[in-house]
């Protein structure tokens, strides 16, 4: 994509009165640690799987072998939707569920751009698939919690063990969740909301200019 | 490089390749959250069956960029790029919605404390069971 197209025209835009605010929210882990689920509890629509292609410079970047000759390979997320119709303003929240690897990728950049922050899904048998999204959301300061999702059957470790086996700071919320049941994703996304406000500077330091178009 | 059709894969690209008549960028900045809703304009001949099916969409509620992309099986790219073409032709609009509340676009900076507090009050209300864990550790 180019950073600078030629020309980018002025894009007709109407006021519209009651339309929602858009906000997105990440759901970010490893294959296998509940993301779809996650993003489907929550969801009013079922999670749509949605692709890209992987650019040729990210390929570069990436360095997975074969990449740059296999130029068709896609990466794919979840995309969901939830509706605050109660809240003070109408909001919609975007759920983008990512599986955080290939962080090179400028599919992922776009994504996290703006977001409240996100929730990074564990698998007590398969930490070291959460490496990859924590250390990302830590370079590019993005506010995250990390929920361990309690599978049937695999063995619940104290909060504390996860904490030390990522290499947490203390200010990074670590939090159990049931990928499956709405009210402990819901949960989890209170926490992370709770975590980005504190993060937050009170100063208003925004930008009150409406910015329906957000990137490239 | 091999040989068009060979694999299915190919095959998908060249097929999302034809659909956007051999474009690979959009004209408009458009980002996956951006929402689209059906315009009164009315796109111009020859729009891929594509299109159609996007105006179908956006005219039943308003529709985001990602959202499209899943329902019609399409990569982003392709998306936007048909997206931009309605855009050009008033068929699409971009309801101009309050700020998104970032305190710029190229900084990428979150949400302003307001709206957060608002996605709070909103959350609760939707998911009263819900229970948060403010100072989890």
């Amino acid at each position: 994509m180019p950073d600078n197209p030629v020309a980018v025209p002025r894009t007709p835009a109407r006021p519209q009165t009651g339309a929602a605010t858009v906000l997105k929210i990440v759901i970010a882990g490893g294959f296998g640690t509940g993301k779809t689920t996650a993003v489907g509890a929550v969801s009013e629509i079922t999670p749509l799987s949605t692709e890209e292609y992987l650019t040729s410079a990210s390929a570069d970047v990436d360095s997975l072998e074969g990449l740059a000759a296999k130029r068709t390979t896609t990466v794919a997320f979840d995309f969901g939707r939830l509706t605050l119709p109660d809240a003070p303003i109408p909001l919609e929240l975007f759920l983008f569920g990512t599986p955080g690897q290939d962080r090179f990728v400028n599919l992922w950049h776009d994504i996290v751009r703006g977001a409240v922050g996100a929730v990074v899904l564990v698998d007590t048998r398969r930490l070291a698939a959460s490496f990859t999204p924590i250390s990302f959301f830590e370079d590019i300061d993005l506010p995250f919690v990390v929920a361990v999702n309690e599978f049937d059957g695999a063995h619940r470790y104290d909060l504390c063990q996860v904490r030390a086996a990522l290499d947490l700071p203390d200010r990074v919320p670590v939090v159990t969740c049931d990928a499956r049941d709405a009210n402990r994703v819901a949960g989890a996304l209170l926490t992370l909301v709770h975590h980005a406000a504190k993060n937050t500077p009170a100063s208003p330091r925004h930008s009150s200019l409406p910015t329906s178009f957000q990137d490239v | 490089m091999t040989a068009p059709g060979r694999t299915a894969e190919d095959s998908v690209f060249v097929r999302t390749y034809t659909l956007t008549r051999g474009r690979t960028a959009p004209r408009h900045r458009l980002g996956l959250e951006t929402v689209l809703e059906a315009g009164p304009g009315r796109p111009g001949p020859g729009q891929a069956e594509e299109c159609a099916r996007i105006l179908a969409l956006c005219r039943e509620r308003h529709r985001s960029v990602a959202e499209l992309a899943g329902l019609l099986r399409r990569p982003v790219t392709a998306i936007k790029i048909l997206v931009s073409d309605l855009v050009d032709a008033d068929a699409l609009v971009v309801p101009v919605t309050s700020p998104y509340a970032a305190s710029s676009v190229d900084s990428g900076a979150g949400p302003s404390p307001q709206m957060l507090a608002a996605v709070t009050a909103g959350l609760r209300k939707k998911f009263p069971d819900a229970v948060s864990y403010a100072h989890a550790g």
